[in-house]
């Protein structure tokens, strides 16, 4: 019996260990991998017919919802990203009151949400395991907590760059968005990433390019 | 369903009846699983090392044995970056990432031919049915969709098992199983795989 024991705590140590060893993806990812790119397009817009452009000189700061202008480090090496892309696809940089084909923005995006942790969850007796009394040298005791729950927040951040249809603008009435690339993940603030950010946007865009 | 009813009704009946008049033997082991047609072309490649499996079995006579089996299987798989449609005129670059938790719960039968035999190997065959309990996660970068569900599985197998001495009923059992498993969600269609096994088998009493 007591060879049987030890073969069932052999065995069944070894197999749940191999259970433990469950990867988990997020841990196994590097901060550009992390990082996903999304680019959007009108696909009735004729991107080789547009000749100039201009961009914003500084960086909207969308922050649930309010509007603030904002030009760090981060934000310059963004908008040279831009203007060095656009160029090597052909396009012509000019001011915004020389009537530019293309107005560019570029926009950072915060997210926060707002969650709750109730403590009486993983304090009720019914969750005792939690932090089982026995731990402090109180065992059978109950928990007392006065307040139930407490609030966190989380705040998720991108950053976009669009593409304005100017030249069409009095024709249509509207100022269309006819390109827009997105930006989310680790370390997509950071000065010395924005240029491949920007790459990776233009990279997976082929189609603009201006023909001239 | 017709047939995973008629399987566990079968089991479940000849378990009670067997708990009266066999023995409980219980296998644990290692489990290695490849997956195999869709599943690997379209979800997880690479053979999984992170896995156990289990049976609960009861005899009904020195051949047969009905009883569960039940076992654990991780996957995961990520690939390099890539882009993805992901809308109309909507494109993603990513990494992207397959995570899929496996637990199946089968009635199942098996049947050892030289059962009774002198030898040492005791060879057998397994086949059954029931339910895999399946947790998948994708992501795209860090970004990630989950889904759970339960999902038909039918297994059939073969292995042997080796006495550790002559007419001992315990042992080590090794073999190989065919795991069908119908998963039908966001496109795939199944996670079928071959998995192969090896632990131990001893009476419970």
């Amino acid at each position: 019996m007591k060879k049987l024991s030890i073969v069932f705590l052999v065995s069944a140590v070894s197999t749940f260990w191999f259970a433990g060893c469950s990867k988990e993806p997020l841990n196994h990812l590097t901060a550009e991998e992390t990082r996903i790119y999304v680019t959007n397009y009108d696909s009735v817009a004729n991107f080789s017919a547009y000749k100039t452009y201009s961009i914003a000189d500084s960086v909207a700061v969308i922050d649930n919802g309010q509007h603030s202008r904002a030009l760090s480090a981060s934000d310059q090496a963004y908008i040279d990203a831009v203007n060095k892309y656009m160029q090597q696809r052909g396009y012509v940089l000019t001011t915004a009151n020389a009537s530019p084909d293309l107005g560019l923005t570029v926009n950072r995006i915060y997210n926060t949400a707002t969650s709750v942790v109730t403590y009486n969850d993983y304090y009720d007796t019914y969750y005792g395991s939690y932090w089982d009394p026995y731990y402090w040298g109180y065992g059978g005791y109950g928990y007392y907590v006065p307040y139930g729950y407490s609030v966190y927040q989380v705040t998720e951040g991108a950053v976009s760059v669009d593409m304005l249809d100017l030249k069409n603008a009095k024709s249509t009435g509207k100022i269309g968005l006819v390109w827009n690339g997105l930006v989310r993940g680790e370390g997509i603030f950071a000065e010395s990433n924005a240029n491949a950010q920007v790459k990776a946007l233009f990279d997976q865009s082929s189609y603009l390019k201006a023909n001239n | 369903m017709h047939i995973f009813s008629a399987i566990l009704f079968a089991a479940i009946t000849f378990s009670a009846q067997a708990q009266n008049q066999g023995k409980a033997i219980l296998s644990l082991g290692y489990n290695y699983s490849l997956p195999t047609g869709a599943f690997k072309s379209d979800l997880i490649s690479n053979g999984s090392a992170r896995g156990f499996t289990g049976d609960l079995m009861f005899t009904i006579n020195h051949k047969w044995s009905v009883g569960l089996g039940f076992g654990f299987q991780d996957y995961y798989q990520k690939y390099p970056r890539a882009i993805y449609p992901t809308g109309n005129h909507e494109e993603t670059s990513a990494v992207l990432s397959n995570s899929i938790q496996a637990l199946p719960v089968i009635a199942k039968g098996t049947f050892m031919p030289l059962a009774g035999k002198a030898g040492l190997v005791q060879p057998y065959i397994t086949a059954g049915a029931g339910l895999s309990f399946v947790s998948f996660r994708q992501y795209l970068g860090a970004f990630g969709n989950v889904s759970s569900s339960a999902s038909f599985a039918a297994q059939g197998g073969a292995g042997v098992i080796i006495p550790f001495k002559k007419n001992s009923a315990t042992g080590i059992n090794i073999g190989a199983d065919y795991n069908y498993v119908r998963y039908q969600h966001f496109g795939y269609s199944n996670l079928n795989n071959l998995s192969f096994h090896a632990g131990v088998h001893f009476p419970l009493k």
